[in-house]
Formats: structure tokens, C-alpha cells, sequence
């Protein structure tokens, strides 16, 4: 299955500077439709707005983590099947770990590159 | 032990005689002005007037300074993908180079700051050391409220934060967790 080049994507973080770079990396994957949201509560206001197709989101964010936002994603009916990476520097096993079991889909330690995100988003999204 | 409660044991366990008594107040009186030499030493008001506020104001200049020098670079770097083939092209993509090495100057200017915080927090840790050893000091049981929410939070949602030396665990690693 290719990827779907037109379905929107939800970027979560609290440094508009990582936002903008994965903003980046997504367009030279060739996403155009890209939202953002600087921590968990925003990007749930977002959810509820907007069918997304894929979300990625950091992990260390106040007043909503990513990995809150995960369970909660996880826990809502109408958006339990959203595909989610994490991308985050949070990489010690306890934490992949955790949050495979929260549901999420793929997991990304930062810094990293476009060729990782495309494999994840390929992985998940189906290529 | 110190001389203080020293004392206040051998008031309750014993009669003291005048000369036992006058040697422990010697005591204490030496004890106390070790104490504010001590403190003399510590110079907690330059601490807190000088040297920690100047802290707090180098590292927020050094995350201004990253923050502005990396939305410079991206924001050059932005400009030049979107530069149009033209016979012009390599003169823009020039002009948006040396934009790019002007806001890498950031670091000769984060690294100095960064270095008088090192060199603050350096005083700070030998004085209290000092302190410390002067007067003996135990740290007291308890956590402060605040920082055991806040350790709490952080050991509920797994917040760890970026691991010294690079990632705790290997992408390679992560990705056999999900295959």
C-alpha cells in the first residue's frame, strides 16, 4: 500500500524549533498537510477537531506529556486506531517499553534523521 | 557530635561543677564563632545577590541565543530551498551561506557564558562544601513537598530526560522491540 501523501499529520512538541524540523523533514517526505500542537492538551483539542492520519509527538511536554496524550488517544473511542510515533530523548527501555504498552506504533530516539522518520512513517502508515 | 549537644547530654546525665561547666560554655563559645566564621565564609548574601541571579540571567541568554541562531540557520536554510532556478541562483544561495556561518557565531558567545556559570556553580560547591564540613552539618530527614511532587510526577510518566554519553538505548535496539 503507498503511502498517502495527502493524509494530514499532527506534530506535537513544546520547541517550535523540532516542530519546524520535522515540519521540514515531512515536506521533503513529500507531506504537505501538517499541523502542530506544543504539548498533549492542545494536540487532544486538535484530535477532537480533525480526523488525523498519523500523529507524531514528543514525550517531555508540560502541562500534557506525550506519553498522557498516548493513553488518552489509546482510551478514546473515535481515536483509539490513530497511528502515533513518539520522538523523543527519552531512550532508556523502561520508557519504550512503557510506552508499547500505552499503544503506541513506533518509536523514534532524537537526534534523527529523515531516513529514520520515513521508515517509521512507512512501517506505520503501510508503504 | 557537637559541643551543643554535648552539652545538652551532660546537663541531663550529670551534675556539672562550675568548672565543668565554664569548659562547655568555652565550648560552645568556640563552637559558635567557628559557626560564623563559617557563614562569614559561605557569603550568602553575594550568593544570592550576585552570583545566582547572574546564573539564571547567563543560561537565559544562552537558550535566547541558540533559539535565535537556530531559527536564523533554518530560516536561511528554508530560503534556499525555495530559491528558483535562475541565473542568479548561486549568488542567493551564497548570500543565505554567509548568513548561515554569521548566526553559527553563537556558540563562541554561549560557550563563554556557559563558562562563567560552570566557574559560579564551581564557587557555590566549594563554599558549601566548606560550610558543611565546618559546622559538620547532617542533611535533615524529609523531602520538601514540592520537589517529591515533583519527583513523583517524574517517576509516574517516566520523565528521565536525555541520557549523558548519548541514548540509553540504541534506535536499532528500540526497533527490535517493535518488529
Amino acid at each position: 500500500m503507498a503511502l498517502d501523501l495527502s493524509m494530514p499529520i499532527l506534530v506535537v512538541d513544546d520547541y517550535q524549533t523540532m516542530v519546524r524540523i520535522i515540519r521540514n523533514l515531512l515536506k521533503q517526505l513529500g507531506f504537505e498537510d501538517v499541523d502542530e500542537a506544543s504539548d498533549g492538551t492542545a494536540a487532544l483539542a486538535r484530535l477532537k477537531g480533525r480526523k488525523y492520519g498519523l500523529v507524531i509527538s514528543d514525550w517531555n511536554m508540560e502541562p500534557m506529556t506525550g506519553y498522557e496524550l498516548l493513553r488518552h488517544v489509546r482510551a478514546d473511542e473515535g481515536l483509539r486506531t490513530t497511528p502515533f510515533i513518539m520522538v523523543t530523548a527519552e531512550s532508556k527501555t523502561e520508557n519504550v517499553i512503557a510506552a508499547k504498552k500505552a499503544g503506541v506504533n513506533n518509536y523514534i530516539v532524537k537526534p534523527f534523521n529523515a531516513a529514520t522518520l520515513k521508515t517509521k512513517i512507512e512501517a506505520v502508515c503501510g508503504a | 557530635m557537637g559541643p551543643m549537644a554535648a552539652f545538652a547530654r551532660d546537663a541531663r546525665s550529670q551534675p556539672s561543677t562550675p568548672s565543668a561547666m565554664v569548659r562547655e560554655l568555652l565550648d560552645i563559645a568556640d563552637y559558635i564563632a567557628n559557626l560564623r566564621d563559617a557563614i562569614a565564609l559561605l557569603r550568602a548574601n553575594e550568593l544570592t545577590r550576585d552570583r545566582l541571579p547572574m546564573v539564571h540571567e547567563e543560561l537565559g541568554e544562552v537558550v535566547a541565543a541558540t533559539a535565535g541562531a537556530t531559527n536564523s540557520i533554518m530560516g536561511n536554510a528554508e530560503a534556499i530551498l525555495a530559491l528558483p532556478e535562475s541565473p542568479g541562483y548561486r549568488a542567493a544561495v551564497e548570500a543565505k551561506i554567509y548568513d548561515i556561518f554569521e548566526a553559527c557565531a553563537f556558540q563562541d558567545i554561549t560557550g563563554q557564558r556557559i563558562a562563567k556559570v560552570a566557574e559560579a556553580m564551581s564557587q557555590l560547591e566549594g563554599r558549601l562544601s566548606r560550610f558543611s564540613s565546618a559546622v559538620k552539618a547532617r542533611d535533615a530527614a524529609g523531602v520538601d513537598e514540592a520537589e517529591s511532587t515533583r519527583r513523583s510526577r517524574n517517576e509516574a510518566l517516566l520523565l528521565n530526560g536525555p541520557q549523558v554519553g548519548g541514548p540509553a538505548t540504541a534506535q536499532d535496539a528500540i526497533d527490535a522491540l517493535f518488529d
